[in-house]
């Protein structure tokens, strides 16, 4: 997307090509200024040297999902052209420069093939002539102990026993590990990792899923038209995405289990807890006591036993806790004769997602276990470094733990974001460039908020999370993108930006109370006044005089991005998501602007500013910004008419008239009257 | 020493201040014997007992003077002894400064005041009236104390609670003269702040500095808790308080059988709207209670009249059942058809109170747009642009559109942007009289940067609308003049033209200067610059040269490099390198030596040369004009009356003036009000007035502010306007009027969403305690959780299906047990 991450590239290749020359001749260490460690979605956004385990890019999408069918949604006809934003609404392309390196070359699918994924990772890496060293597998990360002059720098051991020093590490390796819960019985549960894919092999089978999340439901739903019964367990209810606006929750494309769940065609969800569960297997003698054994017969040819689901302390009495010695008592049907889950099973599936592989870091570089997401992600600051690891960052899926279950970086379309800002924050500690900002003139600052506002993807996708700071500076303010809101007490250091005593804004997309029903009446609010209201994803504004503190920011309003600011604008949601209306949009924009700003901030025409330059000190900022610089609008005479007739200009009887409408205050002509006379008039 | 003596005239009114006649203050100086006689008389008096005076003193004594206006009304003297002269034991102390004044009556000291404490008049007036209403006036501040004062008036008198924060500010003043004049009727009470204003509804007690209620007591039984209130909703003045009363003495509802128009109520002297409501005969007694109804919720807001649509008289639509009428002088009645009742309120609350900006109903009033570019625009939107006239590009088409014409101007705009979208106009019609003049080399484009945005970000566009003109294998030209279609034209027809032009001979330099040359372009930029320089060699050429090219598309520039070029430099006695500026063939054309430098600063040099010595400023130009920052020397005609041709002389006069040499400190210019008619505005503004024209005026804009006006009549001469000027400039003449310098602050309130919040979900958005330090993520989670697992339903079936009661397996725990949701 912005061209210094490929200037910054070619500089590190040549970097790294003459460390390479340097070091190698003498030992078998490789130095580099910046490694990536894996070269999926995330590794290749950053553009470095690129360290891969596997011969290609984007392997884990070789084998995941399991069913082949991507979830991210590939939005090729919008019915607009602009670029910008239509990456809000495709959610597999990687950023760049290069307007056409899109997954739309790839696939024309709305929800692509995964194979297309790792092919379109490979024409992104060919195109853009990416450096990725495939075959190393880094087994070990060790912080270097020598501390040299730039820094302390991590040192990484291959397979074949090579380190790489590397005096920056991104870790984008991703989620790999299969998340498992260890019960009585655990061996006896397959993983969604390794089950077969093909239906057949369910045929009347009764399947019991542990999970509730996409890929459980996906496998339910390859299984769907071949399995007998599908049962879905976990601890928690079902989040459906388009209830929570959380993309990792539950998509409606999975969700077809839901409709033969709630149809009563022998599907269903239970909730309940994983850790004090235990699958047993049936054994031959209770076969032939039971009044199962039927049942047990027409299962066919399988030879392996049927597996129930039970509690670990209904096995309590069994002292070897031998599988084979389940009697009766042993399940929960004996105590509770209609326990929902009290039919035996053929397979039972672990589908719990993945976590964080922590194994590979030596103490002395592993950051800790997040606190949220239940310790399956590394812990990171707002800024995507690794807690207590300097110079360590983490990008991509593994860095979901910021915004786990409220936005979306764990995801492609949200991760590239969260990418370049952590690059923007690398440009500035390590090669003092300041965070990229567009200086604006104030009266131009309103159409560049609604650009933003209307075509943005980073923080329309990133909402809550990325956000765009305005530094106000008097008659100027400075514009910079998608900085990520949680950094902002240590905005100057991250940015290498200064604040004034204008104070700043914050540009944040964002959802809304929902607390109400996604489809119910009364969702979505449209008088402007209610834009706080608003459910759907909307543009909010805050204002500050200056920076907020950690300790501001610990302790902000419960579900909110940032702080409680001096003042706070939210516009009203947009059903089409176009922000561009003059009398719900745009005015009370300006008027928000005008309160932070402290001064007037609607346009004039010359013929206004003419008057106003001669009878005021200082006529209004439009009028100084445009029409003092020769750059007046001029009036054209149908336009002129229609600003008479609105009573907004002074001049003859013109304004004479407006007084008997009672539609317009009369305040709208104070302009006019902005010259006191202290002429008698009695002389 | 004299004795004046006081003629007591009680007026009893209530808009005291207005009520007094004649100026002579009625502040009495008294003797000490006249003051022992009149202490007497058993009249009340107000007596300030001083010595010397210091300036708080001074300023004391002239709002007492003030004060004794209004206090006559109420029958109270106000005088003051001067212990110097008198002596007067037990008030003449000793210091020098005294700071007591005293109340009397009968000769008995009702109380003493600190001069601290009775700053001002309203001061004065309300400690006073509030001494001597000591007996009528209760004063509470706990609920219990205004439930006895309301026990024992229920059935027997209103209660009029009023409530100031500070004792002494106008709001207690206005206050206690009420209470003069009603004190018999109405049981008053006066509280300044705590719970006795939680009891009236009010929310934010601390924001609330003053405020009025009426309590219904006559009407209520004595069972009833407490009476029913009404509360002023208007700022505490004597006369809301006095229509307040008067509104609150009028029935509750009227019923009338004539045309609303005809109805003849207090309310319409009251100025407060009326209500009507249409009742048929055989609803007469729902529709009654309805009335009722709404007339409690809008007491003292509008008067509401029930009209018996059965009567012949009453010709009402049958679709309508309400109307209602503003106040004021003929204001019509307007027919509605009403749902609910909280409709009708809404309505009144928008209605009633136009004037209150602050009014949480009144933001529906904020969706009038207020920015004159904006509403313009908006109203313009049924017509659709006729967009066939320019070229729409595209990021496909831009980069080869640039390329191919030979002049490409584009327009940067975005629809959201109602400059653009004004200026659009204006660039269509430019595009419509090119192609109406056979221009055929120019291409007028347009690009919408909503859509195009990488085009824009590349183009590095950043302000809207932005126009520039692209040539093949040139850099882009921003074009940096008005935003309208004479200024763009000209410069789309001068941009065509090489710069500089290389004139050969002096016949063609002759005709470059008298516009022959280019006739057409003359036409609309009729001032030109030529270049004189002695032979081409010259070092200056490539510097003029460069400023030239910058100055394309502004001003038709000329070059001639030859030795003939002297014949000029002789015939207007500068010295080469020199520059010729021509005012076309009517105009002048003078000659400025060159000061050769850098070519920005012989641009900045040229553009200076380029303005007018008396120019006519006109809305297009005053920029230029204003970057001087000098005084203005602005004379205003008027359109000329045919046959006369005194803006001529006039204007032929003011020149001969510049001759002098002794405007120098002025920049004379003037303004056709026929033609700027915007000038009409400031000049109004000036003086406050349209004087007769034409009318000269020194407006100090960038100096002081002051406006000077010459004296109309005095004739527009050399020797009397110069004699003015030095007037002006010796302080001598008394401005006509100011200019403002005052910061253009925001024209409207915003919308303050916080504080809505606030009152809505209080805690919404109030920043966490320490104590509730929680990671927002796990917090939300648990939320999401709480609410969605409906937990209520799992306990329920846990207890109901309890384990047959097996005596070796303890029961399974909640946690364990599953059920389906």
């Amino acid at each position: 997307m912005d061209s210094p991450i490929l200037l910054l590239l070619a500089r590190l290749v040549a970097l790294v090509q003459c460390f390479h020359d340097d070091y190698h001749s003498h030992n078998s260490t490789r130095h580099h200024d910046y490694c990536v460690l894996g070269a999926g979605p995330a590794g290749l956004q950053m553009e470095y040297i690129i360290l891969e385990r596997n011969s290609g890019p984007g392997s884990f999408f070789n084998i995941y999902p399991r069913h082949r069918k991507l979830i991210s949604i590939n939005k090729i006809y919008t019915g607009r052209r602009n670029r910008e934003f239509n990456l809000r609404h495709d959610w597999n392309s990687l950023l760049s420069d290069r307007p056409d390196l899109l997954l739309q070359r790839v696939s024309r699918e709305l929800y692509p093939d995964a194979d297309s994924f790792p092919r379109y990772l490979s024409m992104y890496v060919k195109e853009l002539g990416l450096k990725v060293q495939y075959g190393v597998d880094i087994g070990k990360i060790r912080a270097s102990e020598s501390e040299s002059p730039r820094g302390r720098g991590y040192i990484l051991t291959d397979q074949r026993g090579l380190d790489y020093t590397c005096r920056v590490l991104l870790v984008s390796t991703g989620l790999w590990d299969p998340q498992k819960v260890q019960f009585e019985g655990s061996d006896l549960v397959e993983g969604y990792e390794s089950i077969p894919v093909d239906p057949e092999e369910y045929k009347d089978q009764a399947v019991l899923i542990l999970g509730k999340g996409n890929s459980a439901f996906e496998t339910a739903q390859s299984i769907l038209g071949r399995a007998s019964r599908i049962h879905l367990y976990s601890p928690s209810p079902v989040r459906l995405a388009w209830q929570t606006h959380y993309v990792g929750d539950l998509r409606a494309v999975n969700n077809e289990l839901l409709d033969t769940y709630q149809l009563k065609s022998l599907d269903g969800l239970v909730e309940g807890g994983l850790e004090d569960i235990a699958i047993v297997r049936n054994g031959e003698d209770e076969k032939k006591r039971s009044g199962r054994k039927k049942k047990c017969r027409s299962s066919g040819k399988d030879k392996r036993g049927k597996l129930f689901l039970t509690l670990a302390e209904l096995l309590d009495s069994l002292d070897g806790k031998n599988s084979s010695k389940v009697t009766a008592t042993n399940l929960p049907v004996y105590h509770n004769d209609n326990f929902s889950l009290r039919q035996p099973y053929d397979r039972v599936i672990r589908c719990l997602g993945f976590r964080f592989n922590f194994s590979i870091f030596d103490g002395s570089a592993r950051p800790p276990s997040s606190e949220g997401a239940r310790g399956r992600l590394p812990g990171v600051t707002a800024w995507y470094e690794g807690r207590g690891t300097p110079d360590l960052f983490v990008l991509g899926t593994a860095a979901h733990s910021r915004d786990y279950r409220s936005s979306a970086g764990g995801f492609i379309h949200g991760f590239r974001y969260t990418v370049r800002a952590v690059h923007r924050v690398l440009e500035l500690r390590y090669h003092s460039n300041s965070w990229p900002a567009i200086k604006l003139s104030i009266s131009q600052l309103q159409s560049w908020l609604l650009r933003r506002v209307n075509e943005a993807s980073g923080p329309y996708q990133m909402f809550g999370v990325l956000g765009d700071i305005i530094l106000l500076r008097g008659s100027h303010c400075e514009y910079l993108e998608e900085f990520p809101l949680q950094a902002l007490p240590q905005f100057s250091s991250l940015s290498g930006h200064q604040l004034s005593k204008h104070g700043l804004l914050v540009l944040v997309l964002q959802y809304g109370l929902n607390r109400t029903d996604s489809l119910g009446p009364g969702r979505a609010e449209s008088e402007w006044t209610r834009a706080w209201r608003s459910n759907f994803l909307h543009p909010v504004l805050y204002y500050y005089d200056k920076l907020p503190t950690e300790r501001d920011m610990r302790h902000r309003p419960v579900g909110w991005p940032l702080p409680r600011p001096k003042a706070v604008h939210h516009m009203i949601e947009d059903f089409l998501t176009e922000w561009d209306g003059p009398i719900s949009h745009s005015q009370p924009l300006r008027r928000f602007l005008e309160h932070c700003l402290h001064t007037d901030l609607r346009a004039f025409y010359a013929e206004s500013c003419f008057r106003l330059s001669l009878t005021n000190r200082k006529p209004p900022l439009f009028c100084r910004q445009g029409y003092l610089r020769k750059h007046g609008i001029v009036r054209n005479s149908q336009l002129w008419q229609h600003a008479h007739e609105a009573g907004l200009m002074p001049g003859g009887q013109d304004s004479a008239s407006t007084d008997t409408d009672p539609a317009f205050p009369n305040y709208l002509t104070r302009a006019g009257a902005s010259v006191s006379s202290a002429i008698n008039l009695d002389f | 020493m004299a004795w004046f003596i006081c003629v007591v005239i009680l007026l009893l009114c209530s808009k005291s201040e207005q009520c007094t006649t004649g100026n002579a203050s009625k502040l009495i100086e008294h003797t000490a014997a006249h003051f022992f006689e009149k202490m007497q008389s058993g009249k009340m008096y107000f007596i300030y007992f001083g010595k010397q005076v210091n300036p708080t003193i001074g300023l004391f004594i002239e709002q007492l003077e003030k004060s004794a206006d209004v206090l006559e009304d109420y029958g109270i003297s106000v005088a003051k002894v001067n212990c110097t002269n008198e002596h007067i034991a037990k008030y003449c102390t000793g210091e020098k400064l005294m700071k007591k004044v005293y109340l009397f009556r009968g000769g008995n000291v009702l109380k003493s005041f600190d001069t601290d404490t009775v700053f001002d008049v309203n001061a004065i007036v309300s400690h006073v009236l509030f001494t001597v209403l000591f007996d009528e006036v209760r004063y509470v501040h706990t609920i219990a104390e205004l439930q006895s004062v309301e026990r024992a008036a229920k059935g027997k008198a209103d209660i009029v609670l009023g409530h100031v924060q500070v004792l002494g500010l106008p709001e207690h003043r206005a206050l206690m003269e009420t209470a003069f004049v009603y004190g018999v009727k109405y049981q008053f009470v006066l509280t300044t702040g705590g719970p006795v204003l939680t009891n009236m509804g009010v929310e934010d007690i601390s924001s609330l500095t003053a405020g009025l209620w009426f309590l219904h007591c006559k009407g209520a039984s004595q069972h009833s808790d407490s009476c029913p209130h009404t509360a002023l909703r208007r700022a505490l003045t004597t006369l809301h308080i006095y229509t307040f009363l008067q509104l609150m003495e009028a029935p509750l509802v009227s019923e009338a059988s004539v045309e609303p128009s005809e109805v003849n109520m207090v309310h319409s002297h009251l100025q407060v709207p009326l209500l009507f409501l249409f009742s048929q005969p055989h609803t007469v007694a729902l529709d009654r209670v309805t009335a009722q109804t709404l007339a409690w919720r809008l007491r003292g807001q509008v008067g509401l009249v029930l009209i018996h649509r059965e009567s012949p008289d009453v010709k009402i639509p049958l679709e309508y059942n309400a109307a209602y009428r503003l106040p004021g002088e003929g204001s019509e009645v307007k027919y509605l058809i009403l749902n609910n009742l909280e409709e009708v309120i809404d309505l009144f609350r928008d209605e009633s109170t136009p004037e209150e900006e602050d009014d949480d109903d009144n933001w529906a009033t904020l969706d009038v747009l207020d920015d004159e570019v904006a509403e313009s625009v908006y109203r313009d939107r049924a017509q659709s642009l006729d967009m066939d006239a320019v070229t729409e590009l595209t990021a496909d088409t831009f980069h080869n559109a640039v390329a191919e014409s030979d002049y490409t101007v584009v327009l940067f705009y975005v629809k959201w942007d109602a400059v653009s979208m004004a200026f659009m106009q204006s660039y269509i019609e430019v595009s419509e009289s090119l192609e109406d003049a056979d221009v055929s080399d120019v291409e007028l484009a347009v690009l919408d940067c909503g859509e195009w945005t990488d085009v824009c970000s590349a183009q590095k566009i950043r302000s809207f609308p932005t126009v520039r003109l692209y040539r093949p294998q040139e850099p882009s030209q921003p074009y940096q003049g008005m935003l309208g279609t004479e200024s763009l034209n000209r410069f789309i027809m001068l941009s065509r033209l090489v710069s500089p032009v290389l004139l050969s001979s002096p016949d063609e330099v002759t005709s470059f200067l008298e516009g022959d040359m280019y006739q057409r372009h003359a036409a609309i930029a009729p001032v030109t610059v030529l270049g004189l320089f002695s032979s081409t060699a010259d070092a200056g050429v490539p510097v003029f040269k460069e400023a030239a090219k910058a100055l394309r598309g502004e001003t038709m520039v000329g070059l001639f490099a030859d030795r003939q070029a002297e014949i000029w430099a002789v015939e207007y006695s500068v010295t080469l390198p020199a520059i010729l500026v021509s005012r076309g063939p009517t105009g002048q054309t003078e000659a400025h030596s060159l000061n050769l430098s850098m070519p920005d600063q012989l641009v900045t040099h040229i553009q200076r040369a380029l303005l007018d010595t008396f120019p006519e400023l006109t809305v297009e130009n005053l920029p230029l004009y204003l970057e001087v920052k000098k005084k203005l020397l602005l004379l205003f005609v008027g359109e000329e009356e045919s046959g006369r041709k005194g803006n001529k002389r006039v204007l032929d006069d003011m020149r001969s003036l510049l001759n002098t040499g002794l405007l120098n400190p002025y920049l004379p210019c003037w303004i056709h009000l026929g033609r700027t008619p915007a000038g009409k505005a400031v000049l109004e503004a000036y003086l406050g007035f349209l004087p007769l024209l034409p009318a000269l005026v020194v407006s100090q804009l960038a100096t002081g502010g002051e406006v000077f006006h010459y004296p109309t009549g005095r004739p527009l001469m050399v020797q009397p306007i110069l004699q003015w000027l030095q007037r002006v400039e010796d302080g001598e003449e008394p401005p006509a009027g100011v200019i403002v310098d005052e910061k253009w602050m925001p024209s409207m309130p915003f919308y303050d969403f916080l504080s809505v919040m606030d009152q809505e979900v209080p805690g919404y958005a109030s920043q966490r305690s320490a104590k509730t330090k929680t990671n927002r993520i796990e917090r939300a989670e648990g939320e999401k959780e709480k609410s969605s697992s409906g937990g209520g339903e799992r306990q329920a079936r846990t207890g109901a299906h309890d384990p047959q009661g097996s005596p070796t397996t303890k029961p399974p725990q909640t946690s364990h047990h599953h059920s389906e949701l």
